[in-house]
């Protein structure tokens, strides 16, 4: 039997896991929904905000304006690489803006390296903190992580749902051809959708800098998980997003309190399992490009 | 297609391939070879069927271990090793096709480089006992000399490995011409009309999943027998794009791309690591460059126009436009 | 000779058009001229090439040539977006609303895209989504879901509407209610309308078009021509 004091660190462990899981693939998810692009060079943004959240905090002390850094930059690398790639691609197969944002992927590792070196790179955490929840010690940092997450959700829900230009986007998840038919200009939709994905994956990255080692193939690492979250979601659906991030956050988290391999085994599981009955994911919707 | 025609891109293929044992390293050309049979699975999947697929590496490894443990554990014979390689190749693309194949496109990308990491994990950690974890296993020394072709030496493991290649294109390009490389045409362009002529989508598609892996397998088993020891490393999940960018490089669905993709890939990797030592920016931004400027890739644009020059120099005119 | 008489200029001029999907033809030197305030009708079989057409029109298929042009401005090369901004609106078929969006939303995009949230003018035509405004498209019935195509279409003074295959599936008595709706419209904007049912199309139609394989086989002006009868020799 797992002692309950584990229990909670390893629960309040995978909330935050789950959170970084969100932010990182909150823009997969949009981009594959209105745009029907595959767009892993998301986990590049993440690795840039992790690194510009490192050089920030390491300059002036302060790991918060590091992270804010990091959305910016990677909001504009985002922004970059819509203007002059993804524009040429949004009428490609699915299978080809993969390729094409893995070249981005690997490509911006080699700039990363570049610039950053190959050396692992430690981030002090801000918050020294640790509180008490139910008789056990949890760091205070954790948890902000998982309200920051939690605020970003609720911006994101109030974006879609409250503002015209949110409206416009959860149409475009369903026919982005009829929303142009209106009369939206849907391609400065894509490139903002395109903003805040990358500026929510540089989010990710610098909230998660000082809970891991900071180094260029961290985008790479967390690829599989990424991808899961995705698939376990439900390719397009935030709501899927969301659940399946927290999901994998648990199963990583208590998974590996009940038998070490099982953190990285037990996700890859339950998505074969979930595949077998829901082809698409759980929210994933059944219909594809055209 | 004339039977001449039919043989000579094969030839010319392998000539370049003797030409390239001449003058380059034995490691290199050995390297190339075994690359271009681990890709064509890969090329095959993603130009006839129309699956893309990021998890190649977990077939690689289920071949180089299969023939890892006959040799570390049962047997000391390498040709043996290879033909389980190819057997466990078999059996692991039959236990997970019926699932993969069913998946819709994008899906099936990701869900396979999953598999790949599974794979990594299963045998980094979990099967440590067995796979001796990161350290690999190791059983240079417990491979014994064969008759013939002698595999122990890697002047002699060239010859094997240019034969078993030179056969597998033969049995592709076969594939390609029969009505089963039509169906897989067909299954990519529109499955629903494929059904309506009475073939199984199904069917089709788990026979080229199998196909396709259990060649990527024996690449597996290859370089296992090559090596003398295989690690976890072999299935990193960095390096599951390589087969795709590979693929991409020589042209999707062309029998001659993997090898000029093989040739480019592993030169540009030797070259530009020890010339600049970032080769991931040179590989990837190349990758980008070659999307945007056509996804034919080097040999498929390069084809038509030799197939130009091929015509022009036997005097044929020809009306055929590729293949 | 047409319907309001106006011989000056045509509001739309479509002239040898040719538009390809890949290898595959779809349209052949197809030349349609539309007056502000007619009713243009395009009848034909399936695959005949009518929607096409309609979408080549809105900027969402680009033809290989052939110009399109609209109170002189040439529309070829302009996206879709830009194009509805003129006040050429495309109403698609199969009557597929925002199905995740409420009506009111639904309503709201068309205003945010053409400025104007006067809805009233769509209540006029509709009254029934007036009712209907907190429900999710995606649980309307077809009719109704076909009015709010239209109406959130006709935010903003469209000066052409094109609409492919209005009453296709839909009950009786709500395609006369879209007939007397179009006959309304008419009078405000020009109407190029793509359909199948010939009774209810010859009953408002200036004139007609019947497509056939991608050809204009026939354009028929004259009042007394315009009847199903007639229509169906073409098809």
């Amino acid at each position: 039997m797992i002692d309950s004091q584990l229990l909670v660190s390893g629960f309040v462990f995978g909330l935050s896991m789950g959170s970084i899981f969100f932010l990182m693939t909150i823009g997969l998810s949009l981009c594959f929904g209105v745009m029907r692009v595959i767009s892993l060079d998301q986990l590049l943004y993440y690795t840039v905000g992790a690194y510009i959240a490192y050089t920030v905090s390491l300059a002036i002390g302060n790991l918060w304006i590091g992270v804010l850094g990091g959305i910016v930059v990677g909001g504009l690398a985002a922004l970059a690489v819509e203007r002059l790639v993804f524009r040429r691609i949004y009428e490609r197969e699915i299978a080809f803006s993969m390729i094409t944002s893995f070249g981005i992927l690997i490509g911006g590792v080699g700039v990363v390296k570049y610039f950053w070196g190959l050396v692992p790179r430690p981030v002090a955490m801000p918050i020294d903190a640790q509180i008490f929840v139910l008789g056990t010690e949890i760091p205070v940092y954790r948890l902000v992580v998982v309200g920051i997450a939690g605020l970003v959700y609720g911006g994101i829900w109030l974006f879609l749902n409250k503002t015209i230009v949110g409206k416009a986007i959860r149409a475009g998840i369903e026919n982005v051809e009829h929303v142009e038919g209106l009369g939206i200009n849907v391609s400065r939709l894509f490139t903002l959708i395109f903003i805040i994905a990358g500026g929510l994956s540089g989010l990710a990255g610098g909230l998660h800098a000082p809970l891991i080692m900071v180094e260029p193939q961290m985008g790479l690492e967390v690829l599989a998980f990424a991808f899961m979250v995705v698939i376990i979601g439900g390719l397009g659906s935030i709501k899927g997003t969301l659940v399946s991030s927290f999901l994998v956050g648990q199963v990583v988290s208590i998974g590996s309190l009940i038998y070490a391999p099982l953190a990285q085994m037990a996700p890859f599981a339950i998505m074969l399992l979930i595949l077998l009955v829901w082809p698409t994911g759980l929210f994933g919707s059944p219909m594809l490009k055209k | 297609m004339s039977l001449v025609r039919w043989w000579s891109g094969l030839v010319l293929a392998f000539a370049l391939l003797a030409v390239l044992r001449i003058y380059l390293p034995l490691p290199f050309a050995i390297e190339v070879i075994i690359f271009s049979i681990y890709t064509l699975g890969c090329s095959f999947l993603l130009g006839r069927v129309g699956f893309i697929s990021f998890g190649q590496p977990a077939y690689l490894a289920i071949g180089a271990y299969a023939t890892a443990f006959y040799l570390f554990y049962f047997g000391n014979n390498p040709y043996i090793g290879i033909l389980i390689g190819i057997a466990a190749g078999i059996v692991g693309s039959l236990l997970v096709g019926p699932l993969l194949v069913r998946l819709r496109g994008d899906y099936f990308a990701l869900v396979n480089l999953a598999l790949a990491v599974i794979i990594y994990y299963l045998m980094q950690k979990v099967l440590a006992d067995i796979t001796h974890g990161d350290n690999g296993l190791w059983y240079l020394t417990n491979m014994s000399s064969t008759p013939v072709l002698d595999l122990t030496r890697p002047d002699q493991f060239f010859i094997f490995a240019f034969i078993v290649a030179f056969a597998i294109w033969v049995f592709f390009k076969y594939l390609d011409d029969s009505i089963y490389g039509a169906c897989c045409l067909a299954v990519k362009v529109n499955e629903d009309k494929l059904r309506f002529l009475g073939y199984d989508n199904f069917k089709v598609r788990l026979t080229a999943f199998v196909i396709a892996n259990t060649t990527t397998a024996l690449a597996g088993a290859l370089y296992a027998v090559y090596l003398g020891f295989v690690s976890p490393e072999i299935t990193s999940p960095a390096r599951a794009a390589d087969p795709v960018v590979v693929t991409i490089l020589g042209g999707a669905g062309t029998l001659y791309g993997p090898i000029v993709g093989a040739i480019v890939y592993t030169g540009m990797k030797d070259v530009v690591s020890k010339v600049i030592g970032n080769w991931e920016l040179i590989v990837g931004f190349t990758l980008v460059f070659i999307m945007l400027a056509g996804e034919k890739g080097i040999w498929g644009s390069l084809e038509p126009r030799l197939n130009r020059l091929m015509d022009r120099m036997t005097g044929k005119r020809s009306d055929e436009v590729g293949q | 000779m047409s319907g309001n008489g106006s011989t000056l200029g045509n509001l739309l001029e479509v002239s040898g058009l040719n538009v390809a999907y890949g290898e595959s033809k779809v349209l052949f030197d197809v030349g349609i001229t539309v007056k502000p305030g007619q009713v243009v009708a395009c009848v034909g079989r399936n695959g005949a090439g009518k929607s096409t057409l309609l979408k080549t029109i809105a900027g969402f298929i680009k033809p290989s040539s052939g110009t399109v042009t609209a109170n002189g401005t040439n529309l070829v090369g302009l996206t879709a977006y830009v194009v509805a901004g003129m006040g050429i609106k495309y109403i698609p078929q199969d009557k597929k609303v925002f199905s995740d969006l409420t009506v009111q939303e639904n309503l709201e995009l068309g205003s945010y895209a053409s400025k104007d949230y006067g809805w009233d003018k769509v209540y006029d035509y509709f009254p029934k989504l007036k009712t209907l405004l907190d429900r999710k498209a995606g649980y309307l019935s077809g009719g109704e879901r076909q009015m709010l195509m239209v109406g959130r279409a006709i935010l903003g003074h469209p000066k052409l509407l094109l609409v492919d295959e209005p009453t296709e599936g839909l009950a009786p008595s709500i395609v006369s209610h879209l007939k007397e709706v179009f006959g309304e419209l008419k009078k405000k904007t020009a109407l190029v309308i793509v359909e199948q049912n010939l009774p209810m199309i010859c009953a408002i139609a200036d004139k007609i078009y019947a497509v056939s394989e991608g050809h204009i086989m026939a354009e028929i002006t004259d009042r007394d021509q315009i009847k199903p009868e007639v229509c169906e020799k073409y098809l």
